[in-house]
């Protein structure tokens, strides 16, 4: 049995929504199937007050093994550092994160909030929030760039708003069925075998970035969402459209743009207005490259492209 | 619109460009604010005010700028069916010509 504790900090449950949402394997299976003991979680926790301070005060004091902590949601440490503004069983969770994380053998952080401070952490962050290791792309975060969990490792980061739901429970299985040492981490603490290649790896719009297409509106059936409605698939690290959402589709498939919520920026440029759902240019150019291209080169690739491009890449691919 | 139809859009297009319309070709949305009030502008034009959309669309009929931008490398731009597709602008265009709406 490996216990896990799951707890949350500034956030608004949309990873636990996700969590529940886990088929391979699904939540139950975690209890059921790979023997994880979940001592409290916030929707699903039974105790309550005076019990559930009991029972942290065993896992801090080191009565109760700690096997996985998983954090959900920014550590908040607002007002002037106190953390007060964020209090959980008597005490600022900050304080409770701090202890707990001395104790476990492995600390995962689910979501962008946990991971990289995430919305809340968007200038001006009124509520001083940080991610466990990280604020953005700065190592740091709450623990410290030298943290190391009992185990040896590193905050484990499940990056996404939110994450999906079988990252997390894919990851909380290695971990908990003695295979953390499999996991290996890119440079934002992320699971490579999740986060090393795109959104748009597996992108069913594919041909219309290839040849140039764009779309321009929301919902159209075709087009490529990169060139005008701010889709950062060819630049976000995730498996969105290898391991599809619901099993059947993702952000892109249905003609919405990623976001980017895997990487340490979002929300990108600070949710400042006219930057959301619309490709930055200078004097018409992306701003950002799909990863690996240059300027030079993308407008020769432009220019070749739309002079080779099909007349099919012009209609609609998803005819109702 | 028809084939027919867009085909003479086009060629009223060609001829009002051709008589020497003065469009506002500058400044260039160097930024996206920029673009993005050039786009309330033409928002705020009448439906069928074609003129007003080419002249604040800057559009000219020939490339333009050092690096001789024109629509056939636009995103904008379908190759088959000849039309520009931004939204705003919606209407049939030429692979040379270019407005300051350009994007790549």
């Amino acid at each position: 049995m490996a216990n896990l504790l799951w707890l949350q900090g500034g956030a608004c449950s949309g990873n636990t929504m996700s969590f529940l949402n886990a088929e391979e394997p699904s939540a139950c299976d975690l209890v059921t199937d790979f023997g994880i003991n979940v001592l409290w979680h916030p929707s699903l926790g039974m105790e309550l007050g005076e019990n559930l301070q009991r029972m942290l005060r065993a896992l801090t004091s080191g009565e109760m093994p700690l096997d996985i902590f998983v954090f959900e949601g920014t550590v908040v440490n607002a007002p002037n550092g106190t953390g007060q503004w964020n209090r959980f069983a008597g005490r600022p969770m900050k304080d409770w994160v701090a202890d707990l994380c001395k104790v476990a053998n492995f600390v995962v952080a689910i979501g962008d909030c946990a991971t990289y401070g995430g919305i809340p952490a968007v200038a001006p962050n009124p509520s001083e929030s940080v991610g466990l290791q990280f604020l953005k792309r700065a190592q740091g975060g709450a623990l410290g760039a030298s943290y190391r969990s009992k185990a040896g490792l590193p905050v484990i980061n499940v990056p996404g708003c939110p994450a999906h739901p079988d990252w997390i429970t894919q990851i909380v299985v290695a971990v908990a069925t003695g295979r953390a040492g499999d996991l290996t981490l890119d440079e934002f603490q992320r699971p490579k075998t999740f986060f090393t290649s795109f959104t748009q790896t597996g992108c069913t719009r594919n041909m219309h970035f290839a040849y140039k297409v764009s779309a321009t509106e929301f919902g159209q059936r075709k087009g490529c969402l990169f060139y005008d409605l701010g889709c950062r698939g060819p630049m976000t690290h995730s498996p969105c459209n290898r391991i599809l959402w619901n099993r059947q589709s993702s952000k892109t498939r249905a003609g919405m743009p990623c976001m980017g919520c895997t990487e340490p920026e979002f929300p990108f440029f600070d949710l400042n207005p006219g930057t959301v759902f619309k490709t930055q240019t200078v004097m018409g150019v992306p701003k950002d490259m799909p990863t690996g291209v240059d300027k030079t080169g993308y407008i020769k690739l432009t220019a070749a492209a739309k002079a080779a491009s099909p007349a099919w890449a012009e209609s609609d691919i998803f005819v109702v | 619109m028809t084939a027919g139809e867009t085909q003479e859009l086009l060629k009223t297009i060609a001829d009002m460009l051709g008589k020497g319309l003065r469009t506002v070709t500058e400044p260039f949305p160097e930024t996206d604010k920029e673009f993005a009030d050039i786009l309330a502008q033409l928002r705020d034009l009448e439906v069928d005010d074609l003129e007003g959309k080419l002249v604040v669309s800057g559009f000219v009929d020939h490339p333009f700028g050092p690096d001789q931008q024109r629509c056939m490398e636009c995103m904008y731009y379908l190759v088959h069916r000849r039309w520009c597709d931004l939204p705003e602008l919606a209407v049939p265009v030429e692979p040379d010509w270019w407005c300051r709406l350009w994007r790549i």
